[in-house]
């Protein structure tokens, strides 16, 4: 068992001819993953040749061909929000955005189309959603993880890659990796994750990976103080920077972002959460 | 300095854009040196609140705004902003605005709410307070409300704003309009923030805009053409021209290290681990995910050729990011006689293995497993040299 994919997972790729989502239509299919398909406006018909997947002008015909319930999302960031919207519209039921820096106002829309929908999105900026030894849907570099019981968020693909590197190294295996996504507006959050992270009976232990900027960790605090069960873990990097050094970070969104700065460790300390210091201690602190 | 900049709209073109979508504000025009300020205070009629134009905070404090009476003491007072100096950028532009006098101020603003993903608007009597400086909002009431981004902005969240601040049922009409065409601005110009502080009362009972802040979502840029010819080039090095070229993120530090990374969770990683050792970088290189060979290189050839730089820090585990692309990148400028700095990496990730082979035999690199390993080493080899 797994969160938000399995091995059962029917997984399409919109913009699977471009360099990219070709790329790793490969790879997904080498560990495993189940890729039925994918997108490709003007190139429907075609087939990925080396790979044996059919390409498709729409999603719809894409599902109605191969019934796809994940769609991964390749197209470049200024189309990516017609994309999200077009998988929204036929009814698929997890989009994964691995396309990131979305126009803002694109993603204000997209996530009003979401709240009328049974569709869940993770992303965008998103490294995907890892199930080790099962099946992957992203951009994973292959053999990150081992199998096991933590179940690990984060915001950031590079930290997520990071993190369950660093318990490979010390033998411990991960039951699903999520990666949030890094975009100012995301998709589903650490909530979403934590809430099914506590039903899945394969996982007994959480780590969770925050950052700087937003207050969705603070929200992550309270939801575990008063809904989850199993260990929670948590880094948060950049906690102790100086303003100085993470403003300029924090450009784009020009807003509040950094308010939370600095509360964030300590709100998840009052919630009960185990907190490392630093990336690398983590393995050490995860209950045997 | 860099592309947080480039993001804000100089003041006199905000008032621009929210003048042409028909907000009501004070005459103005830009002036270049003492003599025109002297011609437009004449013709828009004394007193007259001269501007320095400047993206620098502080402004005020630092003389930057002045009311002239009469025009005695305007060339003075022109010549005195135009020789301020702020944060090393001085001053260019003057704006001349008539000066009003008026009885009260609001705070209106389209602000972006990132953690709900909605536009919201804010009306308060903070009249000068901005949305990124919290604390000043902290003595004066203000009242919230989303915008559904599909639905658009209706009349009773409008009206609710004001029943809940209460604004005078006489102000309506004008404040209604006013948010609408706001709303309309932050909508056509991918802004972040569209803020009008402050939203002044005249003395016939009507709203002005006295001051505006526009910023826009560097994202969606190339959807905003019209936009390019106002965001100031001075504001930019050789560094901020290259980053923007090649679709990287670049940031400045006054540091020694100068670091690359694909990811901003890794560059955070990064610089926790050298203000750990109480070091800072010179320069943040974040290449994103996937970059492309030809970036990789150029991002290089901008640490090499920084002469702050002393020592490189590459930190890459790629996802999207193929490794050996990055190797590739790398071969690009090691070998064409750029200046010769200890390069100190960790290269992991898809395709590593043929990443690695490919650079293995470089002398100007060593290679580590762990963010901590290549953090370590690089500090401690700019430390060996200090000594």
């Amino acid at each position: 068992m797994s969160i938000l994919i399995s091995a059962d997972s029917r997984i399409m790729i919109q913009g699977i001819t471009g360099r990219r989502g070709r790329f790793h239509a490969s790879e997904m299919l080498k560990a495993g993953s189940q890729i039925v398909g994918g997108t490709s406006p003007g190139k429907g018909g075609d087939w990925c040749d080396d790979l044996h997947l059919p390409v498709f002008d729409t999603v719809s015909d894409c599902v109605d061909a191969t019934n796809a319930d994940v769609s991964l999302i390749f197209v470049p960031p200024h189309s990516t929000a017609d994309a999200i919207l077009e998988a929204i519209d036929r009814g698929v039921k997890t989009i994964i955005s691995i396309t990131g820096s979305i126009p803002l106002q694109d993603m204000m829309i997209v996530k009003s189309a979401l709240k009328n929908s049974d569709s869940i999105l993770v992303g965008p900026n998103s490294p995907g959603v890892l199930v080790p030894g099962i099946a992957y849907a992203g951009i994973f570099p292959n053999g990150i993880a081992l199998q096991g019981n933590i179940g690990v968020i984060s915001r950031s693909g590079t930290l997520c890659y990071e993190v369950v590197d660093t318990l490979k190294q010390e033998g411990l295996g991960v039951s699903t990796a999520v990666g949030i996504g890094d975009d100012p507006v995301i998709g589903i959050d650490y909530l979403t994750c934590l809430e099914l992270f506590e039903a899945d009976p394969h996982t007994d232990q959480i780590v969770l990976i925050g950052g700087p900027g937003g207050d969705s960790e603070l929200r992550a605090a309270t939801f575990i103080m008063e809904n989850v069960t199993k260990p929670v873990i948590a880094y948060v990097v950049g906690e102790n920077l100086p303003t100085s050094i993470l403003r300029p970070f924090f450009s784009r969104s020009g807003s509040l972002s950094l308010n939370s700065l600095g509360k964030k460790t300590g709100a998840l300390k009052d919630a009960g959460v185990l907190m490392a210091s630093k990336l690398s201690d983590i393995p050490a602190m995860i209950k045997r | 300095m860099g592309l947080e900049q480039f993001m804000k709209l100089p003041e006199y073109k905000a008032k621009s854009i929210l003048r042409n979508a028909g907000i009501p504000l004070p005459a103005s025009t830009l002036a270049t040196n003492a003599v025109q300020v002297k011609r437009i205070a004449a013709e828009i009629g004394y007193p007259v609140v001269l501007k320095a134009q400047t993206l620098e905070p502080g402004r005020g404090r630092a003389g930057g705004v002045r009311i002239v009476q009469n025009e005695h003491e305007i060339e003075k007072i022109s010549n005195q902003i135009f020789k301020l100096v702020l944060n090393q950028h001085p001053v260019q532009f003057i704006l001349v605005e008539k000066a009003l006098t008026f009885s009260k101020e609001y705070y209106f603003a389209v602000i972006s709410d990132l953690d709900v993903g909605t536009p919201l608007l804010r009306l308060s009597e903070a009249g000068g307070a901005t949305y990124l400086e919290p604390e000043s909002f902290k003595n004066a009431s203000f009242v919230d409300q989303p915008v559904d981004i599909n639905a658009g902005l209706k009349d009773f969240q409008i009206r609710g704003l004001m029943t809940r601040l209460g604004v005078d049922p006489s102000l309506w009409k004008q404040l209604q309009l006013i948010a609408h065409k706001a709303f309309d601005v932050y909508r056509q110009y991918d802004a972040t923030l569209v803020e009008i502080n402050s939203l002044v009362i005249t003395q016939l009972n009507q709203l002005f805009a006295l001051d505006a802040r526009i910023n826009v979502d560097s994202q969606s840029l190339f959807r905003q053409e019209s936009l390019y010819d106002s965001f100031d080039p001075s504001y930019f090095g050789w560094d901020e021209r290259q980053a923007l070229k090649f679709d990287v993120d670049y940031h400045s530090f006054p540091g020694e290290i100068g670091c690359m990374v694909n990811g901003m969770g890794l560059a955070y990683l990064t610089i926790d681990q050298l203000i750990g050792l109480n070091m800072i970088p010179a320069a943040m290189i974040d290449i994103h995910g996937g970059a492309t060979s030809t970036s990789i290189a150029s991002s290089l050839e901008m640490l090499l050729l920084n002469p702050r730089v002393k020592v490189i820090i590459i930190n890459i585990f790629g996802g999207m990011t193929r490794c050996d692309e990055a190797a590739d990148g790398f071969l690009q400028v090691l070998n064409i006689g750029l200046p010769k700095k200890p390069i100190f990496i960790r290269l992991e990730g898809t395709n590593d293995d043929s990443g690695l082979d490919l650079l293995h035999k470089n002398e100007n690199l060593t290679f580590f497993g762990t963010t901590d390993a290549l953090v370590n080493a690089a500090v401690g080899w700019l430390r060996g040299e200090e000594q």
